[in-house]
């Protein structure tokens, strides 16, 4: 029950920001809690599951993408849209985990590069239907019910999102499942031994991040009311492997801070040192890995330990 | 006819690209167990090393190469002792430097984007346009026939392979296992910085060829198999003809040929993840 009160809670919180915030905050506020999503849904998957993908901005590409085309090219009704955005990312998901947990090391890394640059590809040249290099924009969500969300109200519905993707995620490593990928992160023959089916563990887990990122790519789609390759891109993708290492991979709060520290730190540095921030990243990664492997929730650990 | 070889000559310099880079990679993972995926970056720094060179200083172009290929032996020496060495040295996990050369990867990208203006950069070509895809073919088969030699004839080149098959054993064999890792880094960064050089005469030195070259290469590697030298090259030959003759025989888009080498890899995962050439 208090649990529940504590979600509740946040809920009220993250929400209620919104609406005391102009529209150009909003705007980054909203784009900030969708980073978070992501974050902590690919934690999941890389920090608690130890498999570096690098499709997961792809599949959140695929889902904005693929409710944006349900609805405005096929003109489905909306929940018929959603249900099937979701149905092709798993379909997606099966498609590159069956595959690439046959081998060893690191095929998962190239399989997953290969399926985001395929993505884009297919994003530019796909004519109509995709709208090619220029993406599709010009729609607006859909009245459900005879009102259509708008303003701070939609920031509440990504509050929604991110504290139902967290509370999935914290329900599921508190569960046996979530035991089952920390140990196939740390010794996939141990866990084999105790008779964790590896392979399964891997390809559940990898779909399952999937779709949620798919859904947070729903969500995206009617942002900024426009969706196109550039987005998608793979820099984004490698944005989202740096937050959860600068911010502690294998830690809720880890994603959330990283993803936090590294949305907002452009909006410091921009104006300091133009649009170079990228390799401030990068070097904040290489020191990261070499001085804090843990990242910033590690280091709050140590500060607490010896204070 | 005609048309069929120049496109052969054509797809056949193309393959020693992506050879060279296959051939980086290898390199790399064959004594260490690395993925080094800032390949793609050696490529565009050897690319700009070119340009600076031979372009702006306007050296001869022998001197020009050897230059470049010495500077880049020294890129892959320092990227391995700053974020390779301390990794190993302290027994991290194998992720741990693979992730950090990621953050390599940015660093390069970026740091050549802050110091050269975005447009792209031309780089001259070493014989005369006519002459470009002979002059890749030679310099790829001279690199090939050198390392081949080295693994197979030399003591060097065996204590390599003997890394490469049992780290511990080598080890204790008395063979110095850092040195192995920085000479490794070394040749990869030669190999991928003289595939940049050799390529950007045709795209031009730009900040954003890395990635394309890095996956292309990768995909040649996985083709050929990371076991043997020859399955670097071979990959790279197989995955250029298969690009080259779809974008002139399929009646596809030209983007969709863009998707031929990643469709390429994931059938080799899928059926014949060793690649084509088993290690001995």
């Amino acid at each position: 029950m208090t649990s529940l009160l504590r979600w509740l809670g946040a809920a009220l919180l993250l929400a209620g920001a919104a609406f005391f915030l102009s529209d150009y905050h909003n705007d980054v506020y909203r784009k900030l809690l969708l980073w978070v999503t992501l974050a902590l849904s690919y934690n999941f998957l890389f920090g608690i599951c130890g498999q570096i993908a690098f499709s997961h901005f792809a599949f959140y590409g695929i889902g904005a993408y693929s409710v944006v085309i349900f609805l405005f090219q096929f003109h489905l009704p909306f929940p018929l849209a959603i249900l099937l955005g979701i149905a092709l990312c798993i379909l997606f998901a099966l498609a590159v985990a069956i595959p690439s947990t046959r081998l060893e090391g690191f095929y998962l890394a190239l399989a997953t590069l290969a399926l985001a640059q395929l993505f884009i590809v297919v994003l530019n040249e796909g004519g109509a239907v995709t709208g090619g290099p220029g993406g599709l924009a010009n729609y607006k969500l859909p009245e459900i019910l005879g009102t259509r969300i708008r303003g701070p109200w939609y920031t509440a519905v990504i509050v929604l999102l991110l504290l139902g993707t967290l509370a999935v995620l914290w329900r599921l490593d508190c569960s046996w499942f979530g035991r089952a990928c920390r140990a196939v992160r740390d010794n996939p023959e141990a866990a084999a031994a105790m008779g964790v089916d590896v392979a399964r563990t891997k390809v559940i887990a990898f779909t399952l991040t999937s779709a949620l990122a798919g859904i947070a790519g729903m969500v995206y789609a009617f942002v900024d009311n426009t969706v196109n390759p550039p987005i998608f891109g793979l820099d984004n993708a490698f944005l989202l492997l740096f937050m959860v290492i600068v911010g502690g991979a294998g830690r809720h709060a880890g994603a959330i801070l990283g993803a936090a520290l590294l949305f907002l730190l452009p909006f410091v540095l921009s104006p300091l040192i133009g649009h170079h921030h990228v390799l401030v990243f990068g070097g904040l990664v290489v020191v990261a890995i070499l001085l804090q492997p843990r990242g910033l929730v590690g280091l709050y650990d140590a500060i607490r330990r010896h204070p | 006819m005609q048309d069929f070889l120049e496109l052969a000559v054509s797809a056949a310099a193309s393959g020693c690209i992506y050879g060279l880079i296959a051939l980086a990679y290898l390199l790399m993972i064959r004594p260490t167990g690395i993925i080094n995926f800032a390949v793609g970056e050696w490529a565009m720094v050897g690319a700009f090393g070119g340009y600076l060179l031979l372009s702006k200083f306007e050296w001869p172009y022998p001197l020009g190469m050897a230059a470049v290929l010495v500077f880049m032996l020294g890129v892959g020496w320092l990227t391995e002792r700053i974020a390779v060495r301390p990794l190993v040295e302290r027994g991290a996990p194998l992720l741990a430097p693979i992730l950090a050369l990621l953050g390599m990867l940015v660093v390069f990208r970026e740091a050549i984007s802050v110091s050269f203006p975005p447009d792209p950069h031309p780089v001259p070509y070493a014989l005369g346009i006519q002459h470009q895809s002979f002059f890749i073919i030679a310099v790829t088969s001279v690199v090939f026939i050198g390392v081949w030699l080295f693994f197979e004839r030399s003591v060097a080149g065996k204590s390599f392979e003997a890394v490469a098959i049992h780290r511990r054993a080598a080890a204790l064999m008395g063979i110095n296992l850092s040195r192995v890792t920085a000479l490794s880094f070394a040749g990869g960064a030669g190999a991928a910085g003289l595939a940049g050089l050799l390529v950007s005469p045709n795209v031009s030195a730009h900040y954003l060829m890395g990635v394309p070259l890095a996956i292309q290469g990768f995909t040649a590697l996985v083709i050929g198999g990371v076991g043997r030298v020859e399955g670097a090259l071979l990959g790279g030959l197989l995955l250029a003809f298969a690009e080259q003759l779809t974008v002139r025989y399929a009646p596809l888009p030209a983007g969709y040929a863009q998707g031929v080498p990643l469709l390429l890899l994931m059938m080799f995962l899928l059926v014949r993840p060793t690649g084509l050439l088993r290690a001995k």
